[in-house]
């Protein structure tokens, strides 16, 4: 490389160097856009038909029981005009800490009963995760879909 | 700028300092890279908040069916929408060609009405297909 004039030398003493700074600078922002991670991190969660092998544990042509048995935990998710009402074994429920409660209580009693969840077509996903969750949370084994139509 | 002494550096030796902010920045130019690849693969929906799920193994290497759902209750399929009548035989011929443990994970919009979730559920276990799961989000990443 040519050296530059002998003016260069008289200069240099006032100069900041600007490459070193750029680089750090460059590299924080790399590591700041890497970090905000803009997408939360996905978890799954086993659906009933995984828990159970063998038989179907759903029958289509099977109806869900009406009565209330305490073998089974029917938890029916309905949608009123756009809200949302559950009730357990057909005793209505006001809101989802009451459901927990209930299903909590049920839990202490018999763990391994069967819940079975018995959405509406028209609740939404999230509703039904919400209960899916809850009977999970509160410890129960055994947590099934109900399918009460032939699709 | 200043240029380096003649005299000083005539001795022959490199001069390491730019070789190594170069390679750092190729080092975290790829990793960032692989991570965005990462993420641009799943479409982006409002998956529905539960606690009790757990973080998918990354190192399983089962096969794999994602069905997205979208909000009005169309459904995706590796990027076209599908019908729920063709779905179940999708998983069939694919369960014959992977074998048993072929997982079906369920990413649903949490808006999305249950009965178009329903008939995957039943097309999974009138399939045999006994691994399914959803995807979720942790309540407090949510809210």
């Amino acid at each position: 490389m040519r050296k530059p004039s002998v003016f260069t030398s008289r200069r240099s003493e006032l100069d900041i160097k600007m490459t070193p700074m750029i680089d750090v600078v460059f590299l924080l922002l790399i590591f700041f856009v890497w970090t905000a991670s803009f997408q939360v991190v996905e978890h799954i969660l086993p659906s009933s038909v995984s828990a159970v092998t063998g038989t179907s544990p759903i029958d289509p042509n099977q109806p869900v029981p009406e009565i209330e048995d305490f073998e089974d935990v029917v938890v029916r998710v309905v949608s009123e005009n756009g809200r949302v009402v559950w009730r357990v074994n057909d005793q209505p429920v006001a809101n989802l800490s009451d459901l927990k409660r209930q299903l909590q209580t049920i839990a202490s009693i018999k763990k391994d009963a069967p819940v079975i969840l018995h959405p509406d077509p028209g609740v939404s996903l999230g509703d039904v995760i919400d209960v899916y969750d809850l009977s999970r949370l509160v410890g129960f084994e055994k947590v099934q879909f109900a399918a009460s139509e032939s699709i | 700028m200043r240029m380096p002494d003649r005299l000083r550096n005539a001795s022959g030796e490199f001069n390491m300092t730019p070789m190594i902010d170069v390679v750092f920045l190729l080092i975290i130019f790829f990793l960032v890279s692989s991570h965005l690849a990462k993420q641009e693969s799943q479409m982006e929906l409002p998956l529905p908040a539960a606690d009790s799920g757990s973080l998918p193994d990354e190192q399983s290497t089962n096969p794999r069916i994602t069905v997205n759902v979208l909000n009005d209750g169309a459904m995706m399929l590796s990027g076209r929408a599908i019908k729920a009548a063709e779905l179940q035989e999708v998983l069939v011929a694919k369960k014959a060609k992977v074998g048993p443990d072929l997982e079906v994970r369920i990413r649903g919009d949490r808006k999305a009405a249950y009965q178009f979730v329903e008939p995957i559920m039943l097309s999974c276990a009138r399939s045999g297909i006994w691994n399914v799961t959803f995807a979720v989000y942790r309540t407090e990443d949510v809210r």
